[in-house]
C-alpha cells in the first residue's frame, strides 16, 4: 500500500480453541500502515478486528491455538519474537486505548500511580516529581481543567470520558510508534463521543506517529481517517484511502455497509440491513467468506477464498468480480 | 471540590459508625445468648456444685449470695453492669474473679492464634500467588490436592499425628505442656508443633483463597491495561493483582479467624497447653459456668474485633469505600 | 421425571472429574458402613476382650484392637453411623429453621427482619467450638446436644442463603403474576418459592456435613459429646491419645477414617456445586 510502512502485516492467521471447535478468527489478513497515517478498521462484531489489534500487541487469550504470519514492525517480524523481546514493544513502541474505560484503570490505583507506571516503565528511574510534572501536562493536553487535582483521584471518581482522556493520555505519554485505538468511543454517550472524537481530530494535529482506528461506526472513520480498511469473517475485503473506498465501494460487502448507514442518516422508511448472518468463525469454507450474503455471487465465487487484488491506484478488494459488478452497477438500469 | 472532599469523608464516618453500632449489638445480643444459658442451667446451683454436702441452709446462703433469688431482669442488669466494668463474675470454686483468670491464660492463646496465622499467611500466599501464575503446573496441581487435604482434616487430628511423629516416634521435641523454665528457647521449641498443627490446614486454605482470587483478578480487563503497557510480569503480579486479591482474602480470613479460634481451644488440650481451651475445658467438667461464660464472651468480643478490623482494612485498601461507593464486593 | 433426569445428569458431570469421582466413592463407601454397620462390621463394636488389648491387625481384628481389646474396625465401622447420623440430623434442624427464619425474614417489615439478621449474626459471632462448649457447660453433654449444637451453629448460613434466594425471587416477574392473579401467600411461599430456593440449600447441606462431622468429633474427642456405649471417631481418637505411647494404631486409624471421610464429603460437596452450577466451574 504505502513505500516503507510502519508495520507490514502478512497472511496473518489466528485459531483459538473454543467449545464448539477450532475458532478461525483471522483468516489470512494483508495488511500495510503507512507511517504517520491513520488506518481505520471497519467491520461487525466477530469480524476480528479487536483481535487484530490483540495481534499486534501479541497479547492474546489463552485459549489461542495457533498465531501464524508475518507482523514486520519497522523490518522485524513480532510473531517470531519471544515474549520478554515482545514486550520491549508494549509500552514503548506501542500503546493501545481499550474500549471500555470502565473497566481499563485499575479502581485501588490513582491516575496518577497508573500514568507514573507507565512513564517509568519507559523511561526507567524516572522521579517522582518529573513524572508527576508530566503526568500533570498530559492530563492537560486532553483537556482536564484541572489536572493536579485529577492526577490523584481514583477512577470512580471519575466519569466514562474523563476516564477515556486518561486512557488517551497514556497512550500519548508512551510517545508511541504505533497506536491502537480499539473502538474508543462506542462504549460512551453521544455527547461525550463527540468530546472524545473532537479530541482525537486534534491529535491528528499533534501525534506523529501511526494510527489504527477500529470502528464499526463509518462516519467516524471516515472523518478521522487516512486509509481504510474494512474487514469481514476474519478477512480484510476491503483496502485504500478512506476517501476513494468510501467514495466508490469495490466490495459488495463495504457497498452493503455503505448504504445501511447512508439510508439510516437519511431516515425515514425501512432499517436497511444486510440479509442472512455474520459467518461463524468455527466453520471455515472454502469460497469467498461474504458469499451467503451477497448479492452479486456468481460460482466463481465459490471455488475458493479470494485474494485481495488491485482495485485501483493504492487500493485493493477481496472480490473476484469487483469489476463486473462495478460495470453492472454502473448500468443506468441497475439504479 | 472542598465541598465535595467533606462529602465524602461524611460517607466513611457513616459507614464507620454504623459497622461500630452493629458490632455493638452482636456483642449486647452474644451476651444475652450467655446469659440466658447461665440461667437455664438445669438443677439447683448449689447442689450441682457442692454435691450431697449442700444443706438447705448452704444452698438457700449460696443463693443469696450469688443473687440467684432476684427477679430475671434484675440479674440480666447487673450482669451486663458488671461486665461493662470488667467484672465477670468469679471462680465459683476457688473465688477468683474471672477476669483474672482469663488474663492469667489467654497471652498463651493468641500468641498460638496469632503465630500460626502469620506463619500460614507467610507460606500460603506466596503458594497461592505462584499457583495463580503457573496454572496447570505439578506445583499447582499438587497445592490444590493438598489444600484441600488439611482444610478437610481438622487441626486437633493433625495436632495428635504431629505429636506421634515428632514427639514420640522422633523424639525430636517437647511433649507436653508450656515451659516450665519460662526460658524463651524452651517456650519456641514448645510452640513448634501447636503452631504448625494449626498452620497447616490454614496455609491450604490461604494459598487456594489468594490463587482463585488471583484467578479471577488477572482476567480483569484492567491488568489487560497494564500488560498492554508492558509493565513488568513483576509489577503486574505483585504491585496491582495482589493488591485487587486481597479483597475476597481478607473477607473471608476475617470470618476464618472464630475457626482459628476454636482450632486453638482443641489443639491447646492436646499439647496439655495452658490456654483458654484447657482453662474451659476444665471449668465445665467442674461446672464452674462463670468460668465458661466468662471466657466465651471474650473470645466472642476478640473475634468480632478482628472482624471490625477487618472491615475497616478494606477502607484502608478500597478507596471507593473510603468515598462511599459502590461496596468493594462488587469488582470493577 | 425430570428431576431423576436432572438428578442423572448431575451426577454424570459430578465423576467426570478426578475429585468428583473419588469424592463420590468415598460418600458411597461412608454411606454402605453407616447404613450396614452390623452386617460389615466384623465383631460386636462393644466387646471387651482385655486379654486382647494393642494386638496387630489380624483376620479376626483386621485393624486389630484397641486398650480394652474391642475390635477396631467395628468400631471405626460403627463410628461412621453416628458421624453421619449426627450430620444429618444436625442439618435437618438447621435447614428447617433456618429456612423457617430466612424466609420470614424477607417478608418480615424492616424492624423484625434487621433483629433475625442480627440473631444470625450473634451465632455466627460464636466460634462454633466455643459456643458448643458453653452449650454443653450448662446442658451437659449428650448426642441431643451435640447434634442441637450443629444445627445452631450451622443454622444462621442456611437463613442468609434461604433469604437471598427468596429476595432474589421476589422481584421475578412470574411472581408479580402470581400476585396480580391473586395467588394467596401460602401459594406463593409453599407452591413458588420454596422449590426455587431449594436447589441452593441442598447444596450447602452437602457441604456442611463434613462441617458438622468434624464438630461432632472435636466434641466427642474431648469427651463432651456422644456417650459411651456409643462410640464415634472423635471418641475413639481420644482413647488412641490416651495411651498413646503404647500403641499408635488406633489413634492413626481412626483419624484416618476421620479424614478420609471429612475429604471424601469436602470433595463430593464441592463437585456437586460445580456440576450443578457450570458457570463457576469455568473458573478452575
Amino acid at each position: 500500500m504505502s513505500p516503507n510502512p510502519l508495520v507490514s502485516i502478512r497472511q496473518l492467521k489466528l485459531e483459538a480453541l473454543t467449545a464448539r471447535g477450532t475458532a478461525h478468527i483471522l483468516r489470512g489478513i494483508d495488511l500495510d500502515i503507512g507511517k504517520g497515517r491513520i488506518v481505520g478498521v471497519v467491520g461487525e462484531s466477530g469480524s476480528g478486528k479487536s483481535s487484530l489489534a490483540a495481534c499486534l500487541l501479541r497479547l492474546l487469550p489463552a485459549n489461542v491455538s495457533r498465531l501464524d504470519g508475518e507482523i514486520l514492525f519497522d523490518g522485524v517480524d513480532l510473531v517470531a519474537l519471544r515474549e520478554p523481546a515482545m514486550n520491549a514493544y508494549r509500552g514503548a513502541r506501542i500503546a493501545m486505548i481499550f474500549q471500555d474505560p470502565m473497566t481499563a484503570l485499575n479502581p485501588l490505583f490513582t491516575v496518577g500511580t497508573h500514568l507514573r507506571d507507565v512513564l517509568r516503565r519507559r523511561h526507567p528511574g524516572m522521579a517522582r516529581d518529573e513524572a508527576r510534572r508530566r503526568s500533570v501536562a498530559a492530563l492537560s493536553s486532553v483537556g482536564f481543567a484541572d489536572a493536579p487535582l485529577h492526577v490523584d483521584s481514583y477512577p470512580h471518581q471519575l466519569s466514562g470520558g474523563m476516564r477515556q482522556r486518561v486512557m488517551i493520555a497514556m497512550a500519548l505519554l508512551v510517545e508511541p510508534d504505533l497506536l491502537l485505538a480499539d473502538e474508543p468511543t462506542t462504549a460512551l454517550d453521544a455527547t461525550v463521543e463527540a468530546q472524545i472524537v473532537s479530541l482525537l481530530e486534534n491529535l491528528r494535529r499533534t501525534f506523529s506517529g501511526s494510527i489504527v482506528f477500529i470502528s464499526h461506526h463509518l462516519g467516524l472513520v471516515a472523518q478521522l481517517c487516512d486509509d481504510l480498511c474494512v474487514m469481514y469473517g476474519g478477512t480484510i475485503v476491503e483496502s485504500g484511502p478512506v476517501a476513494d473506498v468510501l467514495g466508490g465501494p469495490r466490495h459488495p460487502y463495504t457497498r452493503a455497509l455503505l448504504a445501511c448507514e447512508l439510508e439510516d442518516e437519511a431516515g425515514g422508511g425501512r432499517l436497511v440491513s444486510i440479509p442472512g448472518e455474520v459467518p461463524d468463525p468455527v466453520e471455515m469454507r472454502d469460497a469467498c467468506v461474504f458469499a451467503p450474503r451477497c448479492p452479486h455471487v456468481r460460482e466463481a465465487c465459490l471455488a475458493g477464498m479470494p485474494a485481495l487484488r488491485d482495485a485501483g491506484p493504492g487500493r485493493r478488494a477481496a472480490c473476484v468480480r469487483w469489476e463486473e459488478v462495478e460495470f453492472e452497477l454502473s448500468k443506468p438500469s441497475q439504479r | 471540590m472542598v465541598a465535595g472532599r467533606s462529602a465524602r469523608a461524611d460517607e466513611t464516618l457513616r459507614y464507620l459508625s454504623s459497622r461500630l453500632v452493629t458490632t455493638v449489638l452482636i456483642v449486647i445480643g452474644a451476651m444475652l445468648l450467655l446469659f440466658t444459658l447461665s440461667s437455664i442451667v438445669p438443677g439447683d446451683p448449689a447442689t450441682t456444685l457442692f454435691g450431697p454436702q449442700a444443706t438447705p441452709e448452704l444452698s438457700r446462703r449460696f443463693i443469696t449470695e450469688m443473687g440467684l433469688d432476684q427477679p430475671v431482669l434484675v440479674r440480666l442488669w447487673r450482669f451486663f453492669s458488671n461486665v461493662a466494668v470488667g467484672n465477670l463474675g468469679v471462680d465459683v470454686i476457688s473465688g477468683r474473679p474471672v477476669t483474672s483468670l482469663i488474663r492469667e491464660v489467654i497471652p498463651y492463646t493468641l500468641i498460638l492464634t496469632f503465630t500460626a496465622l502469620g506463619f500460614a499467611a507467610l507460606v500460603g500466599i506466596p503458594l497461592g500467588i505462584y499457583a495463580a501464575t503457573h496454572r496447570g503446573s505439578a506445583l499447582d496441581n499438587g497445592l490444590a490436592f493438598v489444600s484441600v487435604a488439611f482444610i478437610a482434616v481438622p487441626s486437633f487430628v493433625v495436632a495428635i499425628l504431629l505429636l506421634l511423629v515428632f514427639s514420640i516416634w522422633l523424639d525430636w521435641l517437647p511433649v507436653l505442656g508450656a515451659s516450665r523454665t519460662g526460658a524463651l528457647g524452651d517456650e519456641i521449641k514448645r510452640m513448634i508443633l501447636p503452631t504448625l498443627a494449626l498452620a497447616l490446614g490454614w496455609i491450604g486454605f490461604i494459598a487456594r483463597l489468594i490463587r482463585t482470587s488471583m484467578l479471577e483478578v488477572m482476567n480483569e480487563p484492567y491488568i489487560r491495561t497494564s500488560r498492554a503497557y508492558g509493565l513488568s510480569r513483576c509489577l503486574v503480579t505483585y504491585k496491582y493483582a495482589l493488591k485487587n486479591a486481597c479483597i475476597p482474602t481478607i473477607t473471608l480470613l476475617g470470618l476464618g479467624i472464630g475457626r482459628l479460634l476454636g482450632n486453638a481451644v482443641l489443639v491447646e488440650i492436646v499439647f496439655a497447653r495452658p490456654g483458654l481451651g484447657r482453662l474451659i475445658y476444665n471449668a465445665i467438667s467442674e461446672r464452674n459456668y462463670p468460668i465458661v461464660q466468662g471466657a466465651a464472651l471474650v473470645v466472642v468480643v476478640l473475634f468480632v474485633v478482628v472482624n471490625l478490623i477487618v472491615d475497616m482494612s478494606y477502607s484502608a485498601i478500597d478507596p471507593r469505600i473510603r468515598h462511599g461507593a459502590a461496596r468493594a464486593g462488587a469488582r470493577a | 421425571m425430570t428431576v431423576l433426569r436432572t438428578g442423572w445428569t448431575i451426577l454424570r458431570r459430578v465423576c467426570a472429574t478426578v475429585t468428583g469421582a473419588t469424592g463420590l466413592g468415598i460418600v458411597v463407601v461412608v454411606l454402605i458402613a453407616a447404613l450396614f454397620a452390623p452386617w460389615v462390621s466384623t465383631a460386636d463394636p462393644d466387646k471387651l476382650d482385655v486379654m486382647n488389648r494393642f494386638s496387630a491387625p489380624s483376620l479376626a481384628h483386621w485393624l486389630g484392637t484397641d486398650h480394652l481389646g474391642r475390635d477396631l474396625y467395628s468400631r471405626l465401622v460403627h463410628g461412621a453411623t453416628i458421624a453421619l447420623a449426627v450430620a444429618l440430623s444436625a442439618i435437618a434442624v438447621a435447614l428447617s429453621v433456618g429456612t423457617l427464619l430466612g424466609v420470614a425474614a424477607a417478608y418480615l417489615p424492616p424492624r423484625l427482619e434487621r433483629l433475625v439478621l442480627i440473631v444470625f449474626d450473634v451465632i455466627a459471632s460464636f466460634p462454633s467450638m466455643v459456643l458448643a462448649l458453653a452449650i454443653v457447660a450448662v446442658f451437659g453433654p449428650s448426642t441431643t446436644i451435640v447434634i442441637m449444637i450443629a444445627g445452631i451453629t450451622l443454622m444462621p448460613h442456611f437463613g442468609r442463603v434461604a433469604r437471598g434466594q427468596v429476595l432474589a425471587l421476589k422481584s421475578a416477574p412470574f411472581l408479580e403474576a402470581e400476585r396480580i392473579l391473586g395467588a394467596s401467600f401460602g401459594r406463593i411461599v409453599g407452591y413458588h418459592i420454596l422449590p426455587n430456593i431449594i436447589g441452593p440449600l441442598v447444596i450447602l447441606a452437602s457441604m456442611d456435613i463434613p462441617v458438622v462431622i468434624t464438630i461432632e468429633a472435636g466434641l466427642s474427642f474431648l469427651g463432651l459429646g456422644v456417650r459411651p456405649p456409643l462410640a464415634s471417631w472423635g471418641t475413639l481418637i481420644q482413647d488412641g491419645y490416651q495411651f498413646l505411647s503404647e500403641s499408635w494404631v488406633p489413634v492413626v486409624v481412626a483419624s484416618s477414617a476421620l479424614a478420609i471421610a471429612t475429604l471424601g464429603f469436602t470433595l463430593f460437596g464441592e463437585a456437586l456445586r460445580d456440576a450443578v452450577d457450570p458457570r463457576i466451574r469455568q473458573e478452575h
